[in-house]
């Protein structure tokens, strides 16, 4: 039988030496567009060092610490006794929109910036900046700098009104499409490990454009850190601490507001979807910094879980009595409403969705921990206290 | 298909000429449909480049290697072919060669690797079900990846969950081989009981994995096991190239052997074929071809069990043309699926593994329906 081998076979020879001459052809003629040599004038206010994607956070960040890690001294607490809401109520932040901390700051670029995946990177160009990661925090950062007319993409998460009119790269399952992305032909990418592949990241990276990762970790601690590594990475560092000065304003206020209770309401954050899904936030969820923050106490932290998500059974959530729920809107529409937690076996024998003391908020705000986290707490609190 | 001068004789069986002739159509025409596919999903994808400017990128790199070759030899000369503009946007010619044509390469591969590795399977079990997923090689795989996912691992970067899924495979395979031995031989049916017991552990092991994983990589298990080729990059062609490679070659020089084990498993040893050796040498194949199949591009069923099926309706059950045939078949296959998961929705990227079950399902009940009536049963 070589007859019928024989010509694929010459066939596929052909095709693999024009696939060797092609290889040695190389990398492609025509440089794209970021990554030049710097001939341009450096920035005058960037030092020799990189500017660290990863920072540490700082703990207790607007609760016992401020913005520069120095201690702040306690809350003096409202002697009025605290009462807790008694009907489901939705926590709704006050402005859905983003306020810019000035209007078009100027870069000073070049920046070099080291990735939190270990890369050193140039950035030469913010004229077109994609922010893309799993909560929308980094455009957040990214609008509230005034850079929100050089961005030209949005992620899921990112709903805010100034970023609508923006295409979506990351419908549905968070997945990035390289070549959608190249299309819009961004010169500097915002990501983080919480988005992926993180094949597709790496492809943008071999494709020229400047790619960095920030830290995936998200709670009141990291939000100065994000805002400042993003701030120098773009070369806006000016903008970037008014913006630190500005967020920690707004949340020391709203926790002004809130009442620091002398017996704090244990709040459990549920991760609902349908009747079987039912995952108990804990340590490290996102959801227990903000609930520290309004003075509760968070239930799956204090019940001994170790991982941020815990799938739970039916009896666990009757057993820790928590006074309060607190819940993402979408998983509450997962149920049918307040009327539908009641049918849920577990949660319709707890005193809290008894007693109708069930709060939700929209998924993409609560947990994005960006410069509006301000106005995330100061919610709460006006949802979880009357 | 070809037309035979005299009247067929009915009380003789088949010819073996017009199946050789039918074979070499297929093969001939599989390869002539992959070639133009190829071509065709080239100059498709999200980021618009006409065809025109495709070839121009093509045929600019043609030109640097082929004056670089010149130059090599003495000869310095300026080939007119960089005339042809390449891609107008800037990223055009990235999208080309760093998004899209590594991604179009491993389709291929995966595709020629998952078609071969079922025909295999199919020949040295007898068994026209037998499918790589049976045996625990997929499962098995999905094992490593979630192990890798759920802990974190990150000790080679983002090669960490395709070694893992690899190692995991040919692990399970081998573990499913060595537990259905007895006596020195391995019998067919046992072979697939122990592979459905294992399977059914490896399911449980994925299961608890995903139970414990938070939700991020909880999405990232689901994900790998939906099968996609989204984020392929030429290093994913370089490690799964030589794999499929070497597996496809090999299974070539076992075709003549797996026939006669098609007459049963004491006729083969009679005829002079040391069975148990076939099936080993078949094993470890399979679980290569498997292992990088599913490495880089999670679990796709379906074509190990679709293609060789196909290629037997159309040209008989020689492995001489099975084998080639099915490597041809899987990949055009597979790229036509690619094509159509990565342009049909914008922005996004459909599961590959959906795709292929999604519109395989259906057309091969339809076929089996159609060739049972006038063909009477398997070849």
């Amino acid at each position: 039988m070589h007859r019928p081998v024989a010509r694929p076979a010459r066939v596929l020879a052909a095709a693999v030496a024009m696939l060797a001459l092609v290889a040695c052809g190389g990398q492609p003629q025509d440089p794209p567009t970021a990554a030049q040599s710097p001939g341009t004038t450096p920035a005058t206010t960037a030092p020799g060092e990189p500017v660290i994607a990863c920072g540490d956070p700082i703990e207790g960040f607007a609760v016992t610490h401020d913005a520069d890690g120095e201690p702040i001294p306690e809350r003096t607490s409202p002697t009025e006794d605290v009462t807790l809401l008694t009907e489901p109520t939705t926590a709704v932040v006050a402005d859905d929109g983003v306020d810019p901390v000035g209007t078009a700051p100027q870069p000073q670029l070049p920046v070099t910036v080291e990735s939190c995946d270990g890369e050193v990177v140039e950035v030469t160009d913010t004229s077109r900046i994609l922010a893309v990661d799993l909560y929308g925090t980094l455009a957040e950062i990214v609008f509230s700098l005034g850079l929100g007319d050089s961005v030209v993409g949005r992620d899921t998460s990112t709903g805010f009104p100034e970023a609508e009119h923006l295409p979506v790269v990351t419908p549905g399952a968070h997945d990035l499409n390289a070549e959608a992305i190249l299309e819009l032909n961004p010169s500097v990418v915002l990501t983080d490990a919480s988005i992926g592949p993180t094949e597709v990241q790496l492809q943008l990276r071999d494709a020229g454009i400047p790619v960095i990762f920030f830290d995936d970790a998200r709670s009141l601690d990291t939000i100065p850190t994000h805002i400042r590594a993003v701030a120098g990475a773009l070369g806006v560092p000016d903008a970037g601490e008014q913006l630190v000065e500005r967020t920690y304003a707004e949340i020391t206020a709203a926790l002004d507001a809130a009442p620091a209770a002398e017996e704090a309401p244990a709040i459990a954050f549920l991760y609902l979807r349908g009747g079987m899904v039912q995952l108990l936030g804990g340590p490290g969820s996102g959801a227990d910094s903000l609930i520290r923050a309004i003075g509760a106490r968070d239930v799956g932290t204090e019940a001994g879980l170790e991982r941020p998500f815990t799938q739970i059974s039916a009896e666990t959530i009757i057993s820790v009595h928590p006074d309060v729920l607190l819940l993402m809107s979408a998983g509450l529409d997962s149920v049918n409403g307040p009327e539908g937690l009641s049918l849920v076996p577990g949660l319709a024998q707890t005193e809290a969705v008894q007693d109708g003391r069930v709060v939700d908020m929209d998924d993409a705000v609560l947990l994005s921990f960006g410069p509006r986290t301000g106005r995330v707490v100061a919610a709460l609190a006006e949802a979880v206290y009357e | 298909m070809t037309a035979t001068a005299t009247a067929p004789d009915r009380t003789a069986p088949h010819p073996p000429q017009s199946h050789r002739g039918r074979g070499w159509w297929l093969i001939t025409g599989t390869a002539v449909a992959l070639v133009l596919v190829c071509v065709v999903a080239a100059g498709a994808g999200q980021l618009a480049v006409p065809p025109g400017e495709v070839a121009g990128s093509i045929l600019r790199r043609v030109d640097t290697g082929l004056e670089w070759l010149l130059g090599a030899v003495g000869l310095h000369v300026d080939l007119p072919l960089d005339r042809i503009t390449g891609p107008t946007h800037p990223q055009g010619d990235a999208a080309l060669w760093q998004v899209r044509f590594p991604r179009i390469a491993l389709a291929v591969l995966v595709g020629a690797a998952l078609a071969v590795a079922g025909a295999l399977m199919q020949g040295v079990f007898g068994n026209p079900l037998a499918e790589p997923a049976i045996i625990g090689v997929s499962p098995g795989a999905a094992v490593g990846a979630s192990l890798a996912i759920v802990a974190g691992l990150d000790v080679l970067g983002s090669w960490t969950v395709p070694v893992a899924a690899f190692v995991a495979a040919l692990g399970t395979t081998l573990l499913v081989y060595s537990l259905s031995r007895s006596k020195g031989r391995t019998e067919s049916i046992t072979l697939i009981l122990t592979g459905v017991a294992v399977t059914a552990i490896a399911s449980a092991v994925v299961a608890f994995n995903t139970f414990i994983a938070s939700p991020t990589a909880r999405e990232q298990i689901v994900f790998w096991q939906l099968g996609s080729l989204n984020g392929a990059r030429w290093q994913a062609v370089a490690v799964v190239a030589p794999f499929v490679v070497v597996g496809v070659v090999v299974s070539l020089f076992l075709s003549r052997r797996l026939d006669l084990l098609a007459l049963g498993d004491r006729s083969a040893r009679h005829l002079g074929v040391n069975v148990e050796r076939l099936r080993v040498l078949a094993i470890v194949v399979i679980a290569l071809l498997v292992g990088a199949g599913v490495a880089f591009a999670g679990v796709i069923a379906f074509v190990g069990l679709v293609v060789p099926h196909l290629v037997r309706l159309v040209a008989g059950p020689g492995h001489r043309l099975l084998l080639p045939a099915s490597a041809l078949g899987g990949a055009l296959l597979l790229t036509v699926a690619d094509l159509v998961a990565r342009t049909a929705v914008p922005f996004a990227d459909l599961p590959l593994g959906m795709l292929t079950s999604i519109v395989g399902g259906p057309f091969f009940l339809w076929l089996m329906r159609r060739m049972r009536s006038s063909h009477g049963g398997w070849a």
